[in-house]
């Protein structure tokens, strides 16, 4: 194989170990073709320095367009606020639906414990139920992280596990299933098991349990600390 | 074809709408999670976009096409791997098992921003014919073979692509002097 087929087949991925050997011998041994590989890395960089620059800009005017769009919609917003009070006052000293905050405030959490980075086939039973979770098939994730913490008692199984019934609809379970957590361990787990339940709370009309568990969260910092205290002040 | 392969195949044609809603569909939830590791807001988008870069690449790779996972899950995976590199970047301590499973195959070229001929072939790129470009960035940024990039813009044989392929590399090289 000669020098050129070499740095083909090099920046085509296909060199062998052996291949790459002698590579590296031509490159140690002959400057000017040490300099002519050297030159083709840089070319490659310089793509795709090129072709992020251009993406990233897009993504960017993505999120420049969002921000223009809610600076509007906060002026609508203020408008019909203004009605809205016009209209009826005493609408406003009603204590908001438990039930309309927790839609407003709840969010699926996403799968951050087993990602499949490299498209490798792995069917082994996380895997699986993570694949479940992501694709939206709740009844089937629940029932396979329910199995993975039955065998290993990890926290995350029985996280996503609660996850999955909450996405169910089934908040009064998923509040008896976070039970089996100790609230008073201080793991990752602990500020979204907090929040979590206490949306759930929420949703089944819990103010008060829903409230204490917020307080604990606005107390310290964490990562759910601010949702918490806004969230809080609604309940007010 | 799972959904997951319907998308990736969108993102390797840079299908607008597609990354479009790539980014909006996973944008919160990623902030979401990755609001424990105390990054400012802007910090955060901007590792975000580079995750979703990195997909984009990766798919036009062809690293991903047998993707066993959802793309969100993808996605997220780059998100927290780029996050560590960023937290270790600046000396912070991070709990490592946080981190463990995750390995990508992501070239992160920032050393080599500085790099000059880099930047001045960054320049000169830009200044090439379209058929030049074409040909350098399928091989080069893209990954593919000479025999597929024969096929995709219809050379009559390797030796031709290969011809053309050495003298796009020469006027890249005047271009960038």
């Amino acid at each position: 194989m000669d020098k050129e087929q070499l740095v083909e087949r090099y920046f085509e991925n296909q060199l062998s170990e052996e291949e790459h050997k002698i590579l590296q011998n031509y490159l140690d041994t002959d400057a000017s073709f040490a300099e002519e590989f050297a030159f083709q890395k840089n070319v490659k960089q310089a793509i795709a320095l090129n072709e992020r620059a251009e993406l990233k800009q897009k993504l960017q005017s993505f999120e420049s367009s969002k921000s223009t769009k809610r600076w509007i919609s906060k002026w609508s917003v203020a408008a019909s606020i203004a009605v809205v009070l016009g209209i009826g006052y005493w609408f406003m000293s009603q204590s908001p639906d438990t039930n309309e905050l927790y839609d407003q405030y709840y969010q699926s959490y996403p799968n951050v414990v087993a990602p499949t980075v490299r498209g490798e086939n792995k069917t082994d039973l996380k895997s699986q139920a993570f694949y479940e979770y992501d694709s939206g098939n709740y009844q089937k994730a629940y029932e396979l992280f329910s199995q993975l913490y039955a065998i290993d008692k990890d926290d995350y199984a029985l996280f996503y596990s609660s996850l999955s019934l909450i996405e169910l609809n089934k908040s009064q379970e998923a509040i008896a299933l976070m039970d089996q957590f100790d609230l008073n361990k201080d793991n990752g787990f602990t500020p979204y098991f907090k929040w979590y339940k206490a949306l759930s709370y929420l949703k089944v009309g819990e103010k008060e349990k829903a409230t204490k568990l917020l307080q604990s969260l606005s107390e310290n910092q964490n990562p759910q600390q601010e949702q918490a205290q806004k969230l809080l002040k609604e309940l007010d | 074809m799972n959904e997951s392969s319907v998308v990736i195949d969108l993102l390797k044609k840079n299908d607008e709408k597609t990354i479009r809603a790539v980014y909006n569909d996973n944008k919160n939830g990623f902030i979401l999670f990755a609001k424990r590791y105390n990054l400012s807001h802007d910090d955060l988008i901007d590792v975000y976009q580079d995750a979703i870069i990195a997909l984009i690449e990766n798919a036009k790779k062809g690293k991903i096409d047998d993707l066993k996972s959802s793309v969100t899950t993808y996605l997220f995976g780059i998100g927290k791997f780029m996050i560590f590199q960023k937290l270790k970047k600046e000396g912070k301590t991070i709990a490592m098992d946080d981190f463990e499973k995750v390995e990508i195959v992501y070239d992160d070229y920032s050393e080599e921003e500085t790099n000059l001929q880099v930047k001045l072939l960054q320049n000169g790129f830009k200044k090439l014919g379209e058929q030049c470009r074409k040909v350098l960035q399928l091989f080069y940024y893209e990954e593919k073979k000479l025999d597929e990039i024969q096929t995709l813009l219809g050379y009559t044989n390797k030796d031709v692509l290969k011809s053309q392929k050495s003298r796009c590399l020469k006027q890249l090289k005047e271009l960038s002097k």
